[in-house]
């Protein structure tokens, strides 16, 4: 979608005679002309997000001459942030973004009018009506579910929206309009990253493996435990092959305080009091003999060896403690450095446990010292009893975290290109817009019930016909909805379709507890709607592009996507549903016009 | 007046906690030997307006150890809405002073230092106090100049303008540019030919990366302008070459002759000065004034606020490279076009 900016000089190239004709006609407001400059100042513009992209995007939009701008965000500010989020300085630490964004901006635009909202842009308050103020959306988000949402939300009001993302030196600016392009949810977007569970628990070859495993671990000794998140020896591995034989070796090899499948680990914990030395030597030493056991897993590969606490304390210390010119992060410690955090993590979360009180559950946080020292710890540990070399803190929690490298340049890049694409989406209100019409998400339901065009047209003209399914959502994300197409002759007069079935339940408590995990472990990607107003969360950009040198931390998956109770996404894993996906001749040439990809 | 010469390079740099927690995100990027090396540099920024103000933002961001603003302009209602580091009452102040307090603030761990000097002014010495200049609204002598005296001695030079929807940035990183890369290790298999996908040798991590060492050269900002361009070669290329550069060169005469850049306020007067420094740049070097259209006039006015986001980003973290000595660094002009919203990486000179 290009859209030439009215000039003068326009008019006077278009016409030959006058090509060589004096620039005398055009009126300049600084580097803008009159009428565009005009144009900026009356309009209301949106900005979902006053991260990194979105403070610098409030000062290109009020330096570009913008005045009327409304900016959202959730967040508090962390002291991570100050690198790049230039309108926040270290005294500003635990305040709200928007709040603290609109008085920086204020300081050096005080004609600018500029309105915060520190809130949830998924607030029902914020509804179709709300957008329609606006003659521009622009996200600077950082999670895919709050996309998809204002996603909708423009597509409903018919109000063109600017998409944007960057991680560490990448990013990515594409316009949204309904009608001309296609939308955010059109091209399915790579889902977090997953595991095997025999990976994880029996076969790990990696350190993320065994990061994974940790924060497992920690959610089931100390927070919610889940069927999905088992930390035990997978006795169901399809690779292991059962031979009565074993049994007996199996069955010494075992926990000598009782039969490790049928207690789980939180209970067994419980009956030791949490006590540091037994747990490690269940998970280090017996669970590893357990898994020695399963010999086949070990033909081709390394086999682990296990750790015992008393012997690792009687090696010669090691220069383990050195601390050097080094950042205490950045130190990789000894397997005794380890068992000793993993020690005095474990006591600390006990403590935080009782304090909380009788059938409390603690929810992991990277920023959380003992919960980090926690998975620091066992992850290492885990990583030492199959052969990989031990990573320091701070790589630990890039991975365990999610951590998405961010710069104040890239942000800077990116939003002065979204001013750019801006100016020529408003400008385009000049232009005759073309009609075209370009189909976007023709089986999503909700455009069905506001008029969309395809109301005219058959199912069978977007390759649905009798026995096909649909994968789909409601407009809130609430549900995951499958829904089978059956043709009957049989209805009634004048119906023309019945739904057979239950009715969805919205899926069930784990939504709550599952979005504060995955805030918590600072897993935007995940879609969960980041709600947390204390924002202990990872507040990088993320970048929407489907790339394969998107770094592997930021696909990283390490918490409850793995789960079936999941809500899936447009997958579009179906041949059906790849069909339904039209889009016109017109697209795809044009498209990648509007995105600069940055090295 | 003598000047110290030596200039610390990262060596016992020691980062501290406080550091650590505010730069986390970029060492997570670029590492923290990066970090250490940006730390322990001095860079001089000379002119203040719209890019001058973002590449300050930029590299105090970055942690750089000291940062002198160099601006003998004073401000004006139009400079100051240019840029957000100045605040509303200071009309009339010297420009880089009036921005110094706000620049200060986003960054308390860099030396932020202010100097109402012309650069034109400045002894050859002045210069050699830095790792790394960066010189924005100044006349091509004075960067010929500075570029000359500086690669010679390992001082990185960077040159940047913005003119309206249009702005560029060249670099002469010297001679004998060192910088390393980041490259994923290559993991060999195991010995045996049977081995399915999971073995792997024990202690080998997939994830692991090497650092690979490389070198490049730079030339003069005088050989990337003075291309000759009336050789079959060079016209060959001609189909090739960005329009931009040929607007810098008109842009860079009008300078010269007129002291200053277009105006808004004398937009006609300047707008038919412009069209006949055009005809007479590309004319002396042999070219078609079709080459840059008039259209191109009413564009090259003042500052746009985006474009100074978008090249002062980009020269920002070309700083950031030369500074860390890691990644390769763009060679040797970025140019970037707010109306296409397309940049482009080229080089001029000898190669």
């Amino acid at each position: 979608m290009r859209t030439s900016l009215l000039s003068p000089l326009d008019q006077t190239a278009a016409c030959p005679r006058r090509r060589n004709a004096e620039p005398t006609m055009a009126q300049l407001v600084g580097p803008l002309r009159k009428e565009l400059a005009d144009s900026l100042s009356s309009c209301r513009v949106l900005v979902v997000g006053a991260g990194g992209i979105g403070c610098e995007l409030l000062k290109n939009l009020v330096l570009t001459g913008f005045k009327n701008i409304e900016v959202i965000d959730l967040d508090t500010i962390d002291v991570s942030n100050l690198n790049r989020q230039f309108l926040f300085q270290k005294k500003h630490v635990g305040k709200s973004k928007a709040q603290v964004a609109k008085e920086s901006v204020l300081r050096f635009c005080p004609s600018a009018n500029i309105t915060a909202y520190h809130d949830s842009i998924m607030n029902p308050d914020y509804n179709v009506e709300f957008f329609r103020n606006f003659q521009l959306v622009m996200n600077a988000l950082d999670n895919r579910a709050a996309r998809n949402h204002v996603n909708r939300m423009c597509l409903a009001a018919d109000i063109p929206l600017i998409e944007s993302g960057t991680a560490g030196y990448l990013g990515q600016v594409t316009v949204i309009k309904k009608g001309q392009t296609e939308c955010y949810e059109c091209q399915p977007k790579p889902t977090q990253k997953t595991f095997p569970g025999c990976t994880i628990r029996n076969t790990p070859s990696e350190p993320i493996h065994c990061i994974v495993w940790a924060k497992y671990l920690f959610n089931q000794l100390f927070g919610e435990e889940d069927a999905d998140q088992e930390v035990s020896p997978d006795t169901a591995d399809p690779e292991v092959a059962w031979n009565p034989a074993d049994a007996a070796a199996r069955a010494t090899a075992s926990n000598k305080d009782g039969d490790i499948k049928r207690v789980s680990t939180k209970e067994w914990a419980r009956s030791t009091g949490y006590d540091p030395v037994k747990l490690f030597n269940k998970l280090f030493k017996d669970d590893i003999m357990y898994l020695l056991t399963m010999d086949k897993l070990w033909k081709k590969r390394k086999a682990p060896l296990p750790l015992d606490w008393t012997e690792i304390h009687q090696l010669e210390s090691s220069q383990e403690e050195a601390f050097g010119t080094g950042l205490k992060d950045q130190q990789v410690l000894g397997v005794q450095g380890y068992a000793q955090l993993f020690h005095r993590s474990v006591e600390t979360l006990r403590s935080q446990l009782i304090e909380k009180g009788e059938g409390a559950e603690l929810v992991w946080d990277k920023d959380d010292p003992p919960a980090m020292d926690f998975v620091t710890a066992a992850a290492n540990l885990r990583m030492n009893v199959f052969s990989m070399n031990m990573k320091s803190r701070f790589d630990v929690k890039s991975m365990a975290g999610n951590i998405i490298p961010a710069i104040a340049t890239t942000n800077a890049v990116i939003a002065g290109l979204i001013v750019l694409e801006a100016l020529k989406t408003l400008n385009s209100d000049f232009d005759q817009c073309r009609t075209v019409n370009l189909q976007c998400c023709s089986f999503h339901a909700q455009h069905n019930f506001d008029g969309f065009p395809n109301n005219n047209k058959f199912l069978s003209d977007f390759g649905i016909r009798n026995g096909s399914r649909l994968q789909a959502d409601d407009f809130l994300q609430d549900y995951t909805l499958l829904v089978n197409l059956i043709h009957s002759e049989e209805l009634e007069k004048d119906v023309e379709f019945e739904v057979v079935g239950d009715a969805p339940d919205k899926a069930p408590v784990s939504s709550v507890p599952e979005e504060g995990k995955n805030i918590a472990n600072g897993n935007k990607d995940s879609a969960q709607p980041s709600t947390s107003s204390k924002a202990a969360a990872e507040d990088d950009d993320v970048l929407i592009v489907d790339s394969d040198e998107e770094p592997s931390s930021s696909t990283m998956e390490t918490s409850l996507e793995s789960s079936n109770r999941k809500r899936k996404h447009h997958d579009a894993d179906t041949d059906d549903a790849a069909s339904k996906r039209k889009r016109l001749d017109q697209q795809p040439a044009d498209d990648d016009e509007d995105i600069i990809a940055l090295d | 007046l003598a000047l110290a010469l030596s200039r610390p390079r990262g060596e016992d740099n020691i980062i501290s906690e406080e550091e650590a927690a505010q730069y986390d995100r970029q060492i997570r990027l670029w590492g923290l030997d990066a970090q250490k090396r940006l730390r322990g540099s001095r860079v001089l920024l000379v002119g203040l307006r719209g890019l001058g103000a973002e590449v300050a933002k930029n590299l105090i961001l970055a942690g750089v150890k000291g940062l002198t603003l160099l601006d003998h302009e004073q401000v004006t209602e139009e400079s100051r809405r240019a840029q957000f580091l100045i605040p509303v009452d200071a009309d009339g102040q010297n420009q880089a002073q009036a921005s110094l307090e706000r620049a200060q603030l986003l960054n308390p761990m860099v030396e932020v230092k202010v100097d109402t000097d012309a650069v034109e002014s400045k002894p050859d010495d002045f210069f050699f106090q830095f790792d790394a200049v960066c010189l924005t609204r100044c006349s091509k002598d004075l960067m010929v100049r500075v570029d000359q005296l500086c690669a010679s001695r390992n001082i990185k030079v960077f040159c940047g303008d913005v003119y309206g929807y249009h702005g560029y940035m060249f670099s002469d990183l010297g001679q004998e540019h060192h910088y390393v890369e980041e490259k994923p290790k290559v993991v060999k298999g195991s010995n045996e030919a049977n081995d399915g996908p999971e073995a792997k040798k024990g202690k080998v991590d997939p994830n692991e990366t090497t650092m690979v060492k490389k070198t490049i050269s730079f030339c003069s900002l005088k050989e990337a302008l003075e291309v000759d361009w009336t050789n079959e070669k060079a016209k060959s290329s001609l189909k090739r070459t960005p329009a931009d550069y040929f607007l810098l060169q008109v842009l860079l005469k009008f300078r010269t002759d007129k002291g200053r850049d277009p105006q808004p306020d004398s937009f006609a007067e300047d707008s038919q000065l412009f069209l006949q420094i055009r005809d007479d740049v590309l004319e002396t070097m042999g070219l078609s004034s079709e080459l840059l259209p008039n259209t191109f006039v009413s564009y090259c006015f003042s500052e746009m606020a985006p474009v100074c986001a978008v090249v002062g980003g980009v020269l920002g973290q070309e700083l950031v490279k030369a500074l860390s000595q890691r990644d390769a660094p763009h060679r040797n002009f970025f140019f970037f076009d707010g109306l296409k919203g397309s940049g482009v990486v080229d080089y001029f000179g000898s190669k």
